[in-house]
């Protein structure tokens, strides 16, 4: 599969992050899927990019493993939409892997703050 | 994943929904209905891919894959028929030798019997018999008395079961009018429920059966299904054997034979208690049948070993018993005697196969094993081969995003497709071969393959398909993606690898053949000398067969037999009759010891006093053909109440009666009050068997002994043997229309049944010898002609400077000759190993016959140029100027 690739300076995910970010989004209750994707763009600024069909895969996947359960709904606009919430064992996985995001950032942070800039950062 | 949760159709209606809020986002910022819907396409990115992801997540990804996979494997064996057809055919008769070959030993040899707990079963032995007494099998079988004693024991074993036959070989039964052949035991009341097999239909026997003789049967499966077609209305039906009825009461189940090796059984009945149906078919001795004497030892004995009891427990446990009745009723141990000693052998495998096929059946197995090696080679060499001409393909494949991964299960799918072919012709072949095997061998018990055998089946397949799926894969990633782009000249250098396998694996295959050839010409060797072995008569002419009539008195049976010849006698065709006791050429015999002039001769320290003996009727050896040296043969004059004469051979007479004339000296059997003066010597021949050696051996004239019963008939006849049978059973029907013809055959074909596994063994092993031949030419051919087409351009530069197209030929035949001479080299050392084992099964020929090896070897080397000869003449043909211009 070819990558896309994005001319703006939006990021294209990490492999494994979208689990972590859809788990965080749905901490605030149930949502469609649009809404989950505007609501990681918004959140992180704009800067991530959020391919859809990815989306809509990791959605299921999470589903498949029951962090996540899906109902059909409607939404405020009154448009049928498949409605999407945490269970308490996709809770659970969010707390443990948050700390271990938190983590992993202190430690890129630690290391790539350290003396030396890196060395393309004019360009 | 086995359950989908979710439709595509629902995925694609949650994907419309998202289309649909998100345009609806992008209207509250102002866009109009039209660019709102088209930006929120845009935004999501390819729709169709994002569904196609989604459908494949969840199916069998891998099913889709294989079948097209398959699809492809299909279509590209398609194009190039002769590999299928060459690799599949290869696959078929180097596995289906091997699953046959198996499916006979697992039979023979693995297969526990068809019983409950079978490990839990002993036979027993015995490690002699006590001075005196006569036996069947001086290990395996003892007498009632034994039996009884036992029984009665409980400890150890529990319980002990008895079995006998009614006769040494098929006895004469009676349905309808017609009497027929079968095979039937006598057994103890508690066989069937001791031995745990289950009666289909019907009842099995009680132990009140066996006291009271009932005259009931139960008939096996087999007998039932071949005779009676499973017509269930067999129950209650009464037979005839030897003119006494007796009653079906029951069908045994499915797959048990009975006990008797190299014999499946048709029918059992209790022990029965009247002459007619004394044990082996014998007549009776001194007026006592089987159960009166304890002198016989001859039934078999089987037993359960106690619930958590050691065979070492059940033994101790026996033993004073055993050695007590062992002297029941004849007197107590002489002075010096060595009582026998009782012992238990296991019971899984069928009596006797083990010791008579054992060997030759693993030897068997060696060279199947062997072809198979070869064929696996061959087809490896094959798909290597074929696959390196799909360089390009593969390297398009590569380039195209291809992972290794990939390319291994389109390389496996193609080989489970060959895979699968060959295995399935291979499994058909083996259900003929293995029928064909037993119908030769004579083994009446199901060699059917069963699920061992289709265990083993499947898992040399398996080994097979991830054998040819890997071996071109290294090959075939090798080329990586660059290759697609290049000139084929280029390719062709790649591939020096693949030859340099191909050409290992050629020489190892020619010293597989080596080794088979070697031992194909051995055995056929042994065949050879056996058959030509004179047998001290000729046999043209000659037929046989036994009868047993029904009499009840030494008179009454003397005259149904000069009735009988004086019958045969002047039939059209008929040139002389006689019979005899033992048939001869049937590998049993009467050994005994005897007396001369009323002691035991002088021999030399240690050597044997055993003679083997035979009653016969007048004219034996003018019937047989056999030359009278000294004295004359058995006449009509010597009557029961003439003089005891006897004959003897001429080993006899070299051994009891050195430098001597033997005429008129006197002889008979030690311990037997039984004179007769000898007035022949006759000429040594064989009488068990083609093998033996010669032996001491004396004849008894039929009228003159106290006992008479089933003979065998022996007729000299002009034209074909067998064709005077219908008339004979006519005569005979006249005399008693319950009287059948027993085993009835020529001479030469009875004497012929006692190489019957040499015949086989040989025969087998040249046709794996043949195979071999055959794979390791296709090998050969195959790996030159690939060479020879590498080589093409090559080659067409040779000419074109000036080469000749002799040593263009003789380029190409050098090569497969000097892997021929590294086969041979590898090959005889190994061939000298297998012929050492084989050393015991060979007849007249040396393990290191000079003129076997050489023979091989000169066998591989003709293999190898026919094999190179096409090769060899297209290299020659090759066109300077085409072949440089190619590609």
């Amino acid at each position: 599969m070819t990558t896309r690739e994005s001319k703006d300076d939006r990021i294209a995910l990490l492999q494994g992050t979208l689990d972590l970010l859809i788990l965080k989004t749905l901490v605030l209750g149930p949502c469609h899927g649009q809404g989950v994707a505007r609501s990681i763009q918004r959140q992180s600024e704009e800067v991530f990019f959020v391919d859809h069909g990815s989306l809509y895969l990791a959605l299921q996947r999470l589903e498949d493993k029951k962090w996540i359960r899906a109902n059909w709904g409607v939404s405020e606009n009154n448009r049928k939409a498949r409605f999407y919430s945490l269970t308490p064992k996709g809770r659970e996985h969010l707390v443990e892997k948050t700390s271990e995001w938190r983590r992993l950032a202190r430690a890129m942070g630690l290391i790539l703050d350290s003396g030396m800039g890196p060395s393309g950062e004019e360009a | 994943m086995f359950h989908r949760k979710r439709s595509t159709e629902d995925f694609a209606e949650e994907i419309k929904a998202h289309l649909e809020l998100e345009a609806d986002d992008l209207k509250h910022q102002g866009l109009s209905e039209d660019e709102a819907r088209r930006k929120a396409r845009c935004e999501f990115g390819n729709v169709s891919v994002a569904q196609e992801r989604f459908y494949i997540k969840d199916r069998w990804v891998w099913l889709d894959r294989l079948l097209r996979d398959l699809r492809f494997g299909l279509h590209s064996m398609r194009q190039s028929p002769g590999f299928a057809i060459t690799a599949i055919l290869t696959l078929a008769l180097g596995m289906g030798a091997n699953t046959a070959v198996f499916s006979v030993m697992n039979a023979v040899l693995l297969r526990a019997l068809p019983v409950k707990d079978p490990q839990q079963l002993v036979y027993l032995r015995t490690s002699g018999d006590p001075r005196g007494i006569g036996t069947i099998d001086t290990h395996e079988t003892f007498s009632c008395a034994v039996y009884d004693a036992l029984r009665q024991q409980k400890r150890g074993l529990s319980p002990v079961m008895a079995y006998v036959p009614l006769s040494g070989s098929k006895v004469a039964v009676r349905f309808g009018p017609e009497p027929e052949e079968a095979t039937g035991d006598m057994v103890s009341g508690d066989f069937f429920s001791g031995l745990g097999v289950k009666i289909a239909r019907g009842r099995g026997f009680t132990e009140q059966d066996e006291a009271s003789h009932a005259p009931i049967a139960v008939i096996s499966y087999d007998y039932w299904t071949q005779r009676f077609s499973r017509n269930p209305d067999v129950l209650g039906k009464t037979f005839y054997v030897n003119s006494v009825p007796l009653t079906i009461v029951g069908v045994s189940a499915q797959g048990f034979q009975g006990l008797e090796s190299g014999s499946s059984t048709d029918f059992w009945i209790p022990l029965q208690g009247r002459v007619e149906l004394n044990a082996w078919g014998n007549p009776p001795e001194d007026g006592k049948i089987y159960i009166a004497n304890p002198k016989w030892w001859c039934l078999g004995l089987i037993g359960r070993l106690a619930p958590g009891v050691s065979k070492a427990q059940a033994t101790a446990a026996l033993q004073s018993a055993f050695q007590t009745a062992a002297y029941d009723g004849i007197g107590a141990p002489q002075p010096g005697e060595r009582k026998p000693i009782l012992s238990l052998t296991e019971a899984k495998g069928f009596r006797g196969y083990d010791a008579e096929y054992g060997k030759p059946l693993k030897m068997l197995m060696a060279m199947v094993g062997l072809v198979l090696l070869i064929a696996l080679s061959n087809v490896v060499m094959l798909v290597m081969a074929r696959n390196a001409t799909r360089q390009r393909e593969f390297s398009m494949r590569l380039a195209l995003g291809a992972g290794r991964w990939d390319l291994f299960q389109l390389l496996l799918t193609e080989s489970l497709l060959l895979v699968a072919a060959g295995g399935a012709l291979a499994w058909l072949f083996a259900t003929y071969a293995t029928k064909a095997m037993g119908a030769w061998a004579q083994i009446h018990s199901s060699l059917a393959p069963d699920t061992t055998v289709l265990l083993f089946t499947l898992a040399v397949l398996a080994f097979a398909a991830v054998l040819f799926g890997l071996a071109p894969l290294r090959a075939a990633i090798a080329g990586g993606a660059e290759l697609a782009v290049k000139p084929l000249a280029t390719i062709s250098k790649t591939d020096v690898g693949t030859t340099k396998v191909g050409k290992v694996i050629v020489a190892l295959q020619m010293a597989l053949c080596v080794v088979l050839l070697v031992g194909a010409a051995l055995l056929t060797r042994t065949l050879r000398n056996l058959k030509n072995t004179p047998l001290g008569f000729p046999t043209q002419g000659l037929v046989v067969f036994g009868v047993k009539p029904d009499i009840h008195s030494v008179p009454e049976g003397v005259a149904f037999y000069q009735e009988l010849m004086s019958k045969l006698r002047v039939l059209p065709g008929v040139e002389a009759v006689s019979i005899m006791q033992e048939r001869i050429g049937s590998g049993s015999s009467d050994n005994s010891d005897m007396t001369v002039d009323g002691k035991p001769p002088d021999v030399a320290n240690g050597t044997s006093r055993t003679v083997r003996s035979n009653v016969v009727g007048p004219d034996f050896f003018h019937t047989l053909g056999v030359p009278v040296l000294a004295g004359r043969d058995f006449t009509d004059a010597d009557t029961a109440t003439a003089p005891h004469v006897g004959i003897i051979n001429e080993e006899f007479a070299k051994r009891f009666l050195p430098n001597r004339n033997p005429l008129g000296h006197h002889i008979g059997p030690s311990g037997v009050n039984y004179q007769m003066t000898i007035v022949g010597v006759v000429k040594d021949h064989k009488y068990r068997s083609i093998e033996e050696t010669p032996i001491p051996m004396a004849w008894y004239m039929y009228d003159q002994i106290p006992v008479i019963g089933q003979m065998s008939v022996e007729m000299r006849v002009r034209g074909e043997p067998l064709a005077i049978l219908p008339t004979v059973q006519k005569v005979v029907a006249q005399m008693d229309p319950n009287l059948v013809l027993i085993q009835p055959t020529t001479q030469r074909a009875q004497y012929d049944s006692t190489i019957s596994q040499q015949v086989l063994f040989a025969r087998l092993s040249e046709f794996f010898g043949l195979l071999a031949i055959l794979l390791v030419a296709t090998g050969l051919y195959g790996t030159m002609a690939y060479r020879v087409n590498m080589r093409t351009a090559e080659i067409g530069v040779r000419m074109a400077v000036g080469a000749r197209r002799g040593q263009v030929v003789w380029m190409v035949l050098r090569d497969s000759l000097l892997l021929t001479a590294i086969g041979v080299v590898l090959g005889i050392p190994l061939a000298i190993l297998v012929g050492e084992a084989l050393a015991s099964s060979l007849y007249g020929v040396k393990p290191l016959d000079v003129l076997t090896y050489l023979l091989a070897v000169v066998g591989v080397a003709m293999v190898a140029l026919a094999a190179s000869a096409v090769p060899a003449g297209r290299a020659a043909s090759v066109d300077p100027m085409t072949a440089l211009h190619t590609d």
